[in-house]
């Protein structure tokens, strides 16, 4: 019997992971034979500099683009090989996203976008699940800005409708990508402390792709890429260190 | 299909100073005004043909009542295309303007001023209503050569006959002068862009500004007001005299006129309750939001429908309330030869009105299909968080759904209503053999059954249509375009 990724304490995983975009002579290799696992419960800080594969990893991770070689797992589910309308319902269902940007649908308000995973699976929530919406609408602070649609909204508080959308089904794992890239600092920060309070708290497995030294600093473990690869794998660490760390990586390259 | 082809120019082999031709919606505007100008032209060379025929036949020839009656029908049958047209037109620029936002701003933010900007909006609508006016009028010469050698053959002898008339010039300068005027009517949101737009990473409004303009809304109620009373006056002078006709014709144009100035008043709550019929499902609410979400869009492609179906049922009322009032005032019988020229008359006016529901078909599918390609993104976003392609499939065809059903629906009631005053107002005092002594009165509406189920039928094939484009090209976009930064 093959271990599970649930037996190995993990949310997702991939396995020999390669992506190559072309063919011949003038391929690229955005990822070069990864194997890694994002841990349940914890937040996971995914960075790298521009072109290091890191958002091609969690394309892949969370079902949104296909591998070329390799397998990847999301809870026990492999999704390499899955058809599109299996990977649209698992990602429906157990995948949270939050983007930097455009995150909302405009036309609907808040609330609507919240519930829009429960609308798209044609249902309604259920009694936990409701507690669970209004708790994180409490904690998010959006009791009042239920009804607004996203224009109406603040650009920190369009990402806390996202990050309420992305906890509200309870998913395997929320991917973040570069979630405070259009934050200034003091919403960035709240965003950050949201969505760590949610992996402490309430043990939601998160990962994000960022190159932004403090917001990686939030997170309970770092992994760099470089080049198509893992090339570090740290636990929680100052946004000094992982500012030094990355820039020596930047040098020696 | 062509009307789909068309919305796509694929390769037009033109110099790079023209490349804008091959933006979606270009290809469109020119096969709108190539409808017209060829729809224009084709009406011209019939209308002189037939003055020709009765000038040659000894016993009408030199009353030239008919002549002068089918000259007036003509240029309001091409007036009622160009109208269209230029809605049509005006709303696709309107509608490519705001896809161009960002580079606009761009311009502007290099030094641009929003008036040259605006200028060369206007110049490429030029450009577009010329190439469509040469194509049309080519198209109408090709066609009026056809049916002339086709109605020699069929009537025999007919005196010679030129196609070459200085006055098809009318309708396609025409044509090229309303697109000009189109293009500058709908670049006005030129205007409004700021260079800022260039390097704000802003989120869209999801619903334009449709207030704003109170003048034009008072003035169009006050028209609306008037030629209802109008209208209901007319059928009333009509139980007296025929001239009942020209008070109810004033009311009819006062009142059409009001409701399309209104169309952003009137169309969006109709579209709130076309919406309410398709539910609370996920993708039901997505389209309904979508149909609202320009309502100043949304309005204007549907009122070129409802005035191409308004046209239509209304002839088809008309004629069939003109033969019940007659047959009633001719005591219960009615000479079917008479019957049989209503209803041929009927049929060649329908088709003929058909053709500015053509445009208007156009019109609403390129919008539809620009709707879709200005919100990938956001397709983006849906698929990324759980919409499947199915459900895409079904958002898009609910969201055409919507705006055609509105459109029908409105349309078939205002023909209905339209159709049944003109003949009300015509005939309601006619007094027929054998008792010369009782006028027809009032009649109730008769709607035949035949140009309905054509409407009908039309309208759902015009869904499908306006339907594929945009679903072929929404079902391509993939999850990850939702991450994409710009």
């Amino acid at each position: 019997m093959e271990i599970t990724t649930t037996d190995l304490g993990l949310a997702a995983r991939v396995q020999h992971l390669t992506k190559s975009y072309g063919a011949g002579e003038s391929a690229v290799t955005a990822l070069d034979d990864i194997s890694v696992g994002i841990r349940r419960g914890q937040f996971t800080a995914i960075m790298g500099p521009s072109g290091s594969g890191k958002s091609t990893l969690m394309h892949i991770m969370a079902g949104l683009d296909a591998p070329t070689e390799g397998r990847a797992w999301i809870g026990d589910t492999e999704i390499t090989g899955l058809g599109d309308l299996d990977l649209t319902i698992l990602r429906r269902r157990r995948v949270g996203f939050i983007f930097q940007s455009f995150n909302l649908v405009p036309t609907l308000d808040a609330i609507g976008n919240i519930l829009l995973p429960f609308e798209l699976d044609g249902r309604r929530p259920s009694a936990i699940e409701r507690a669970r919406i209004n708790g994180l609408v409490e904690t998010l602070g959006l009791g009042a800005r239920l009804r607004h649609r996203p224009h109406e909204l603040s650009g920190g508080q369009q990402q806390r409708v996202a990050i309420a959308r992305a906890l509200a089904t309870a998913p395997d794992l929320v991917f973040a990508d570069e979630p405070t890239g259009n934050l200034d600092s003091a919403s960035g920060r709240e965003v950050l402390q949201l969505l760590s309070t949610a992996s402490r708290e309430h043990g939601q497995s998160i990962a994000m792709v960022t190159h932004d030294a403090i917001a990686a600093s939030h997170a309970d473990r770092v992994l760099y890429l470089g080049d198509g690869r893992i090339v570090a794998d740290h636990p929680r660490q100052s946004a000094e260190q992982i500012a030094a760390y990355m820039l020596a990586a930047e040098v020696s390259a | 299909m062509s009307a789909v082809a068309a919305v796509v120019p694929e390769s037009t082999e033109t110099g790079p100073r023209l490349t804008w031709l091959r933006d979606r919606g270009m290809g469109a505007s020119i096969l709108v005004a190539a409808l017209s100008s060829a729809f224009g032209v084709v009406l011209v060379e019939a209308t002189a043909y037939i003055g020709a025929m009765l000038q040659a036949d000894p016993y009408i020839g030199d009353s030239g009542t008919l002549a002068v009656v089918v000259a007036m029908l003509s240029v309001l049958l091409i007036g009622v295309a160009l109208y269209v047209a230029a809605i049509v037109t005006a709303n696709t620029f309107s509608t490519i303007i705001a896809g161009r936002t960002r580079h606009i701003a761009l311009v502007r933010l290099i030094g641009g001023s929003a008036r040259s900007q605006r200028a060369e909006v206007a110049r490429q609508g030029l450009i577009v209503g010329a190439i469509g006016a040469s194509i049309g009028l080519i198209a109408g010469l090709l066609i009026a050569w056809a049916g002339v050698a086709f109605a020699d053959r069929m009537l025999g002898d007919v005196p010679a006959f030129t196609l070459m008339l200085p006055t098809i010039l009318i309708p396609t300068l025409g044509v090229v002068l309303t697109t000009w005027a189109a293009a500058w009517v709908g670049s006005r949101r030129v205007l409004a862009v700021t260079p800022l737009q260039a390097i704000a990473g802003s989120v869209e409004r999801s619903h334009e500004d449709a207030a704003g303009r109170p003048a034009r809304h008072v003035g169009a109620l006050l028209l609306l007001i008037a030629g209802v009373a109008l209208l209901a006056f007319g059928v009333l002078v009509g139980l007296v005299t025929p001239l009942g006709v020209v008070v109810a014709f004033l009311g009819g144009l006062l009142s059409f006129t009001g409701i399309s100035l209104a169309a952003v008043l009137v169309i969006p709550p109709l579209l709130r309750l076309v919406g309410k019929l398709f539910g609370r499902s996920a993708t039901a609410r997505l389209a309904a939001e979508n149909a609202l979400r320009y309502p100043e869009r949304s309005s204007r492609m549907a009122i070129g429908v409802v005035m191409g179906v308004t046209l239509v049922t209304m002839f088809a009322v008309a004629l069939e309330s003109v033969k019940v009032l007659l047959t009633k005032a001719a005591g219960g019988e009615l000479d079917s030869e008479f019957a049989i020229i209503m209803d041929s008359f009927a049929a060649v006016m329908m088709v003929l009105v058909g053709i500015s529901a053509v445009i208007a078909a156009v019109g609403l599918v390129n919008l539809l299909t620009i709707g879709v390609v200005q919100r990938r993104r956001e397709l983006g976003l849906l698929r990324a968080i759980g919409l499947s392609n199915r459900q895409v499939r079904r958002m898009i065809l609910l969201e055409a759904l919507h705006i055609t059903i509105t459109a029908t629906a409105t349309g078939l009631v205002l023909g209905v209503l339209y159709g049944w005053i003109a003949a009300q107002s015509l005939l309601g005092s006619v007094r027929m053999p054998p008792h010369f002594e009782e006028t027809a009165g009032l009649v109730a509406p008769a709607v035949p059954w035949i140009p309905v189920v054509v409407i009908i039928a039309a309208t759902a094939v015009l869904t499908l249509v306006a339907a594929a484009t945009p679903t072929r090209l929404a079902t391509r976009v993939a999850p990850v375009e939702a991450l994409a930064v710009d």
